[in-house]
């Protein structure tokens, strides 16, 4: 069955090497999201696996059959591309048959895959005409329907979503997702939004300077993310991250950090820390306390001005000065407009939350 | 291991353009510089000479491929109106938008002309007994002299004036598309800080426009090198040998001479001279590449 | 805001009369001093033309009486008639019919064969991964650029070794062999032009270097074909040297059927007739560049500068 798999995979252009060592495999009927910034080099991963790129040193494999030397029609992929890539002297009819042409299908094959494609993706109107006779979301459809006509077991995205204004990405989304479930093909995704990797991945590869930081679910990603580039990655607004000290004193842990002290004593640690160890201590805005509502045993309590706030819709976040730097802490949105600049406000931190990353390795402890 | 066709079938259909380039072109330009170092008269001979710059040390010697270096210099130095006049065509073009399409059109023209039919042209209009000459004398203006072509001394200048009016408007239209090319903020921002159309030009625009004005000088002096067609045209190299170029030297050396040696030295020349104005363009195109990374 | 506002003006039936009337804008004297400098120009470009035009059409007693600038009277047709079936050249005198004729033989093959040849080459360096072709453009660049006498002699024993020499098939292998760099730059650099994603599409889609180039790059390439087709034809239907070189007794083109008439012809110039004959062989590419002018301008100035 697909399972695709890297296998030290080394790529470099020149001087310049994009990816270092890098293994990674996924199995049967993932929806695998390649996470990073950009010139992270995910999408070259991608394009080695599509054939379009071939690998300095290395191995990819798809189903147990080593695909490094074959060329891209030979390896079984489909791909949609960020411009989709339609071509736009050919109708909407004429790009989902090419899409068949190294596949060799008798006539009324053909058909009956185009009939089917257009019938999932709703596009059996749009059969006549040209890719500029269509919008952006329509263009998308048609994209997908291309690869889709192909009946292949892994299907590659590279940003397929970047053009679309954000209520159709919204809406595309959740139709990838669907098709994926319908489907129960083998996905590998690019994508430099979190949001589109956390809503439909089953396994994410965050990957930063040529190398996965980390590999997991969405979950595990989220609530214990392998080191501070991770952390720091994941999570809108952002997680506070702040360098702080381990003291340790009559069998309770806590950090201390700019003279509020953080209990991290039923931290489960993977390696238990040392008095005074310098650490990093990552604190997400959302799982502050209300201001001035209080939290049963809470881990810290701190009680800071307020630097400024910022709505957007349905959350807020409130910017709280913390020594000489920010901390961030969500909101109610209805309760924002009580903060001027200056007041001194009260958050809690709950236990069990606070993330404490290794201020050398940047690893999680 | 399966072949991989994405790698070899571009190679199989680049094969004849790389077959036409090693024979045609690098083959034949050694064959060339081969036979200029031996001394092959109507056919061939491919023993090479004692002294192999036999054909070179008498070719510099001979008269007619002096006057035709010469010649070559007046013509290059002279076809340099073209571009002057080019420029200031496609100023004024581009700064008077009326009536641009039809001005374009007009100056344009003579580039779809063949040069033979240029030259056709102006040789009548030069003619001494039925010309413009004449028609300037039976109007009173018998102080002046249109029959350049029938002497020595003003033959290069007919041919300069139809290379002009041949050329001008290429020159016009790559100088239009290089001012079409400058920011349209660059003019409004002069026109807001009230600089004057003069110091505009001088100051701003004709230095912008350093790549276009070096692109034109270079393909002029490419095109005034083979300069061959016009001269056959207007005087067929005469009178005596006072228009003689390279470019005529060479093939009358070969078809009228039969000296395939000779020949293949005044060749040889003209290539070394096409190199000569040709490295600046090499070294422009990878100048302008980099420059144009350096802004991205 | 801002769209509402403009609705609003363009909405001239419901406008009220303007509080800040402006009056329109009258020409301005630079203007009119531009317009009349070109207009003088645009007559120098004109005068050979119509020079020609006007002779072509005179009769040689009109033309003896020597006033250049005069309107033919009688008018008369007949040194049309004459340039195009007898007028000599050295002692064939069957005018330029032949040369006509000659050049459209040339001209097709030459056509197909340099612009399958060259877009083919084009497409396979700008669009495939082939580690020389940095090198390989360079060199065509460079080809783009000698001077024909350089390669003149060795394509002489070629084409006679081929023995096509003297024919109008060796003429457009010629014309085709000398216009593979250049039109293979500008190939290249239109194709380069087409985005990466489309061609990594085809690349999974079908792979094959036929198949991708037949089915979606050439009906991509419309303009640039048109572009290449009209400089092509101007270009080989003005040459002259490789018709003089190539062509043999009764196949050479039309241009140098014309240079035999009025240049090596002694006796009596009948200039009439040279003028007529000088016009029939530059309409074909007048007629295209009144025609397609913008396509002509592209092509020219693709074909200078490429890059």
């Amino acid at each position: 069955m697909p399972r695709v798999q890297f296998e030290d995979i080394i790529k470099t252009y020149g001087r310049v090497t994009v990816l270092k060592n890098l293994d990674l495999a996924i199995d049967d009927g993932e929806f695998l999201v390649l996470l990073g910034p950009s010139g992270c080099g995910k999408t070259t991963l991608l394009n080695l696996l599509a054939g379009l790129l071939d690998v300095t040193a290395g191995r990819i494999s798809i189903g147990g059959k080593d695909v490094t030397d074959l060329d891209p029609k030979d390896r079984g992929l489909a791909m949609v591309f960020q411009s989709y890539a339609l071509y736009p002297t050919k109708t909407v009819r004429g790009n989902l048959k090419f899409g068949l042409a190294a596949h060799k299908l008798d006539a009324a094959e053909t058909e009956r895959r185009i009939g089917w494609a257009a019938k999932l993706l709703q596009i059996e109107a749009l059969l006549d005409r040209k890719p500029a006779q269509l919008s952006g979301g329509q263009r998308q459809r048609v994209a997908i329907g291309r690869a889709l006509v192909k009946k292949v077991g892994v299907f590659l995205f590279d940003e397929p979503l970047s053009n679309l204004d954000a209520k159709l990405r919204t809406e595309m989304r959740l139709e990838i997702k669907k098709l994926h479930d319908d489907l129960k093909s083998t996905i590998v995704y690019v994508t430099h939004d979190q949001i589109e990797a956390m809503t439909m991945a089953t396994k994410i590869a965050v990957m930063d300077a040529g190398v996965i930081q980390q590999f997991g679910t969405p979950d595990e990603i989220y609530s214990r993310p392998a080191n501070l580039f991770v952390a720091g990655f994941i999570g809108s607004p952002a997680m506070n991250l702040r360098p702080a000290t381990i003291a340790i004193a009559g069998g309770k842990v806590a950090a201390r950090s700019a003279g509020v002290d953080l209990d991290l004593t039923n931290y489960p640690y993977v390696t238990r820390p040392v008095d005074g160890q310098d650490v990093v201590i990552g604190l997400r805005p959302e799982h502050f306390g209300e201001p001035g509502a209080s939290v049963p045993d809470p881990a810290g309590m701190f009680s800071l001005p307020v630097q400024y706030t910022e709505k957007t819709g349905g959350d807020a976040t409130a910017y709280l000065k913390f020594g000489d730097s920010l901390i961030a802490t969500r909101v109610d949105p209805e309760q924002i407009g009580r903060f001027k600049q200056g007041d001194t406000i009260q958050i809690a931190f709950p236990q069990g939350k606070a993330h404490v990353f290794d201020a050398q390795t940047g690893r999680w402890l | 291991m399966a072949i991989r066709w994405s790698r070899w079938s571009p190679q199989f259909a680049l094969a004849p353009a790389v077959a036409i380039t090693v024979v045609a072109f690098i083959g034949a330009i050694v064959w060339t510089i081969w036979l200029s170092f031996t001394a092959s008269k109507r056919f061939p001979d491919y023993t090479l000479q004692a002294d192999i710059w036999k054909q070179y040390t008498r070719l510099f010697k001979d008269a007619g491929w002096q006057i035709a270096l010469k010649n070559l210099l007046i013509l290059g130095v002279g076809s340099f109106l073209a571009i002057v006049f080019g420029f200031i065509l496609a100023a004024l073009i581009d700064r008077e938008k009326r009536g641009e399409g039809i001005f374009r059109t007009i100056f344009l023209y003579p580039l779809a002309v063949s040069l033979i039919v240029t030259g056709i042209a102006w040789r009548w209009m030069f003619n001494p007994s039925f010309g413009v000459q004449h028609f300037l004398h039976s109007i009173g203006l018998t102080g002046l002299n249109f029959d350049w072509l029938s002497k020595g001394e003003t033959a290069m200048y007919g041919i300069i004036l139809a290379t002009v009016w041949q050329g001008s408007g290429f020159y016009m239209a790559l100088m239009l598309s290089g001012l079409k090319s400058i920011n349209s903020e660059i003019w409004s921002a002069a026109k807001l800080d009230g600089v004057s159309f003069w110091r505009l030009y001088a100051e701003i625009i004709i230095p912008m426009m350093k790549f276009t004005f070096l692109t034109c000088a270079i393909l002029l002096s490419l095109g005034v090198v083979k300069a061959y067609d016009i001269v056959v045209a207007m005087t067929n190299g005469g009178p005596g040998q006072a228009t003689w170029v390279p470019a005529y030297f060479t093939i009358n050396a070969y078809w009228v001479k039969s000296n395939l040696g000779y020949a293949s030295a005044a060749a040889v020349i003209m290539l070394l001279i096409t190199s000569a104005i040709f490295l600046p363009l090499v070294l422009l195109t990878a100048w302008r590449e980099r420059s144009r990374e350096a802004r991205a | 805001m801002s769209s509402i506002a403009e609705a609003s003006l363009n909405d001239l039936d419901g406008i009220r009369a303007p509080r800040f009337p402006r009056k329109p804008k009258g020409i301005t004297g630079r203007s009119i001093a531009i317009i009349v400098f070109l207009s003088i120009c645009a007559a120098f470009f004109c005068v050979p033309l119509y020079v020609i035009i006007t002779t072509s059409f005179k009769t040689m007693d009109q033309i003896r009486q020597g006033d250049i600038f005069s309107l033919p009277a009688p008018f008369t047709i007949d040194a049309w008639w004459s340039a195009w079936d007898n007028a000599c050249s050295g002692i064939t005198c069957t005018g330029l019919k032949v040369g006509f004729f000659n050049s459209l033989a040339i001209l097709f093959p030459s056509l197909v064969l340099s612009i399958t040849l060259s877009a083919v080459t084009g497409y396979a360096l700008a669009l495939w991964n082939v580690r020389w072709a940095g090198g390989f453009l360079f060199v065509l660049f460079i080809c783009a650029f000698v001077p024909f006498q350089i390669i003149m002699i060795p394509l002489i024993i070629l084409s006679s070794g081929l023995k096509v020499y003297g024919t109008v098939w060796g003429i457009a292998l010629v014309h085709a062999v000398l216009a593979m760099p250049i039109l293979t730059l500008i190939f290249r650099n239109y194709y380069k032009g087409i985005p990466q994603e489309i061609m990594s599409a085809a690349m999974m889609d079908s792979g094959s270097f036929w198949r991708i180039f037949r089915e979606i790059i050439l009906p991509m390439s419309g303009n640039i074909l048109i572009v290449v087709l009209i400089l092509q034809i101007t270009s080989i239907w003005n040459d002259f040297l490789l018709g003089l070189t190539f062509g043999g007794l009764g196949t050479q083109p039309m241009s140098v059927v014309l240079a035999n008439v009025v240049i090596t012809t002694t006796g009596v110039a009948a200039y009439n007739e040279n003028m007529a004959a000088a016009l029939e062989t530059a309409i074909p590419p007048l007629v295209i560049y009144f025609v397609l002018g913008r396509f002509f301008v592209q092509g020219i100035t693709a074909g200078a500068i490429k890059g």
